[in-house]
């Protein structure tokens, strides 16, 4: 199914420390919708009671068309919160 | 040479450029990427960065901060006539920021009210408590060929113009459940409801038993989906992309006509 977002804990993945600015693949600018989808996401997590949830909907009402732009919403692990414990 | 436009806004469009070679067709879809130039963030000045990213990762992220450009007002940095740069070739964008706090691109205060990024809500980073980040950010035009910061077109393209002939169906509606677009539907007999979408796959051609479906591209009409990053809205970014291969050919005229 398409939008389909893995339950999975920061620690098991390497990530970036911020959401990429812009799709490497188009470049259109995707960092701007992320903390909306981030907090969309999580909110149908709530709601759904886990942690597989589709968010082809979300994408689709944020602009976000192409594949290439979906995949960077949607495989980014924010990891600035791990990383400042060691600063 | 004839263009049809089918959508026109601020930050993308749509039109149908026929009568023209593909040469021609692909020259227009790379002075559009590559040609045309805007402002992105160049050199930055870090006077105080304790946030988790390095300044590097940092230049990085800022310089691909879409900013607002008026090509009028700016010329390159090699176009211009002053030594290391001056108010008409450079825009200084200072950022002052201290945590707990996401720094957003609309926290850069620019020095030229009209050079303000197109969007304020791009995280730049996220600072916690006692980490600071001062800076000074100067930006320049530049080209798309040189770094893809410059580069107003995002995902910009063609393909030729789809034609869709159908003739002696027998309504089996086969075509119709294969098409992955959707644009064909079943009356009387099979009708194509929008044929720019058409994507060449010829799905429908292998569906159809009967041979009744061809589809075919003209190759001298393009339809060109071309999106902006919002540096300058989409028409004057098509606009600009003519006039850069129009000064080209000039260019070539002149330097020819000295050979005889």
């Amino acid at each position: 199914m398409a939008g389909l977002e893995q339950g999975r804990s920061d620690k098991s993945h390497t990530g970036d420390a911020m959401i990429p600015i812009r799709c490497f693949t188009c470049g259109k600018v995707i960092s701007s919708v992320w903390d909306e989808y981030k907090k969309r996401a999580e909110e149908k997590k709530k709601e759904l009671g886990t942690d597989d949830i589709e968010v082809g909907d979300i994408l689709d009402d944020l602009g976000i068309e192409r594949y290439c732009c979906r995949r960077m919403l949607m495989s980014h692990v924010e990891l600035v919160d791990v990383l400042a414990q060691y600063t | 040479m004839n263009v049809d436009v089918i959508e026109l806004s601020e930050s993308r469009a749509q039109f149908v450029l026929s009568g023209v070679s593909s040469a021609f067709a692909n020259a227009l879809r790379r002075s559009m990427m590559a040609e045309v130039p805007s402002l992105a963030i160049d050199d930055v000045n870090i006077y105080e960065n304790t946030s988790v990213l390095y300044d590097e990762v940092l230049a990085l992220r800022l310089g691909l901060i879409p900013l607002r450009t008026d090509l009028d007002l700016y010329v390159l940095r090699s176009e211009c006539k002053c030594e290391d740069g001056c108010p008409r070739c450079q825009v200084s964008l200072t950022l002052s920021v201290e945590g707990p706090k996401t720094v957003y691109s609309g926290d850069l205060q620019s020095s030229d009210p009209k050079v303000v990024p197109t969007e304020t809500d791009i995280p730049i980073v996220k600072l916690k408590k006692d980490q600071k980040l001062v800076l000074e950010a100067i930006a320049r035009l530049g080209k798309g060929k040189d770094h893809a910061k410059w580069q107003p077109a995002v995902a910009c393209g063609y393909k030729n113009l789809p034609k869709i002939v159908i003739s002696g169906c027998d309504r089996c509606g086969a075509c119709v459940d294969v098409c992955p677009k959707n644009i064909l539907k079943l009356n009387e007999t099979v009708v194509v409801k929008d044929e720019i979408k058409c994507s060449l796959c010829h799905l429908c051609e292998k569906a159809c038993e009967s041979g009744a479906i061809k589809i075919s591209a003209d190759p001298a009409s393009f339809v060109f989906s071309v999106e902006a990053d919002g540096s300058m809205p989409c028409m004057e970014m098509v606009l600009r992309a003519a006039d850069e291969i129009k000064k080209k050919a000039k260019a070539l005229t002149k330097s020819l006509s000295g050979v005889t």
